[in-house]
């Protein structure tokens, strides 16, 4: 997963993912027990997020 | 029965002004079809699961004119079935202990927001006064709040009141709020009186009209991203979806004025249009901060706002627990905090982050709390797609018949966040209806 520039920092991904690998501060950042599900991506009302596969 | 086919109605993003259009619509008769891109219904306006607790996706579970506001009216008027329970305290300020502090670290104590001029002198109280009657009578046309108050006060503390004010609840600072917008929200705050919790949050609001939508008939697609508004002969015939025309006599669009206006292909450049476009150039979304807690004893006490005109950043702070406890788990409390973010700050977020927590461990000094989140807004998800006093000119019309904008980039005026909502789709239903 890559989060790109439009991330506002919602935190709408952290809320939905289920692994809780995503901290946010401004900014949304990915941590490694991310499982690369993509539900974050799919919630992200900016389309920032990018699923890796 | 007759057989004459009902008028459609195609409404683009399922945020609350989307819902409310719909549910208005779907009750008088319009066969609606809402269009939402997200997986999700509510926009910036219902709730998510985390940790136990109801958060909100955008908004605070807060009405601000309660259950007797432009917002609750609407939802009578649908017949959607929402309770909303008035804050009382409406509003509380916190003070310093210590006059003459500056700050909270030496204790604070809190008023009522009634009480707002009594760390004036008694001359600026009585100006405040005579400044408060007047403008009901004669509201400023020009200018900036701050400007307006320092032309008749000039005292420090109505600018930071004016700030704290103005932040939580138009997530601007008085400086860039115009006075006729905030004397708009005075006299709306004397019409409908204050704030009030949607017993369930958000999303009580949100379910209670997609009921409304869905048993009228209405339809809501979810994942369905509208990439362009037909416009033929200057009147909006319909929309295209996923390469697909579907047409209809009426689109209202939810999602602001200019992420509206790149919808449109190839239109004639009139002159209306470009004068429209002049407008679109003045609109600017408002940021801001939410902090949200998690507490297992109160942190503020009462279900109305804590305005905090002396924190750096923090504008103000509620406590919706003290009026719903099902907004978290039991025992626990949820405590929201809310801070304008400046346009020239939006670079330096995750520093005016940091100034907010280090308010709110002054504010709760003592007090046990954890971090729940932390939830940024600004450009195309931001606090206000239009800030507050920028759409008035703009309104709900577009250069094209048949096409309305409502939600929080085209708000009534005078109307602070979803009251606005609700003002502005009360205004685009009084054209059509």
């Amino acid at each position: 997963m890559k989060i790109g520039k439009t991330c506002v920092g919602c935190a709408q991904c952290a809320t939905f993912c289920k692994t809780d690998a995503i901290k946010v501060k401004g900014k949304a950042l990915i941590m490694d027990v991310c499982i690369e599900c993509g539900i974050c991506a799919e919630y992200c009302p900016m389309k920032a997020i990018e699923v890796s596969i | 029965m007759n057989n004459v086919a009902k008028p459609r109605a195609i409404i683009i993003g399922a945020g609350l002004g989307g819902l409310l259009s719909a549910a208005k619509l779907a009750t008088s008769g319009y066969e609606v079809e809402v269009f939402e891109r997200l997986p999700m219904i509510g926009g910036r306006f219902t709730n998510i699961e985390y940790k136990g607790f109801a958060l909100s996706t955008g908004a605070l579970h807060m009405l601000p004119h309660g259950p007797t506001g432009p917002l609750a009216q609407m939802l009578k008027s649908v017949g959607a079935d929402v309770n909303i329970v008035r804050s009382d305290p409406m509003a509380v300020i916190r003070l310093p202990l210590i006059d003459g502090d500056n700050d909270y670290t030496n204790g604070y104590k809190d008023i009522p927001f009634r009480n707002f001029s009594d760390p004036l002198s008694a001359t600026n109280r009585l100006k405040i006064a005579v400044l408060m009657l007047t403008t009901r009578v004669f509201p400023p046309k020009k200018g900036s709040l701050e400007e307006c108050f320092s032309r008749y006060v000039k005292d420090e503390w109505l600018v930071k009141l004016a700030d704290s004010f103005c932040g939580w609840s138009l997530s601007l600072r008085g400086a860039d709020t115009s006075a006729k917008e905030a004397f708009s929200i005075f006299s709306n705050l004397y019409r409908y009186s204050g704030s009030g919790v949607p017993i369930g949050g958000c999303k009580a609001v949100v379910d209670a009209l997609v009921d409304v939508i869905t048993s009228n008939g209405g339809t809501i697609h979810t994942g369905k991203d509208v990439s362009e508004i037909l416009i033929e002969n200057g009147k909006a015939v319909g929309i295209l979806v996923d390469g697909a025309e579907h047409f209809s006599d009426l689109v209202i669009s939810n999602i602001g004025h200019v992420e509206t206006d790149r919808l449109y292909n190839n239109i004639e450049p009139s002159e209306e249009y470009q004068q429209y476009l002049e407008q679109l150039k003045k609109i600017k979304p408002s940021a801001g901060v939410k902090i949200c807690l998690a507490a297992d004893e109160p942190l503020i006490g009462h279900g109305g706002v804590l305005l905090t005109p002396y924190a750096r950043r923090v504008n103000g702070i509620n406590e919706v627990t003290n009026i719903d406890p099902n907004l978290a788990p039991p025992g626990k409390h949820l405590t929201v905090s809310h801070q304008c973010v400046q346009w020239d700050k939006l670079d330096e977020l995750e520093q005016e982050i940091e100034l907010g927590l280090q308010d709110i461990k002054e504010i709760f000094a003592g007090k046990k709390y954890e971090v729940l989140l932390i939830q940024s807004h600004s450009g195309e998800w931001p606090v206000n797609r239009s800030a507050s006093g920028l759409d008035v000119n703009v309104k709900n019309s577009t250069p094209f018949k048949n096409l309305f904008i409502v939600g929080d980039g085209a708000k009534g005026e005078g109307g602070i966040e979803v009251e606005g909502i609700a003002l502005g789709v009360a205004n685009v239903m009084e054209r059509i209806l």
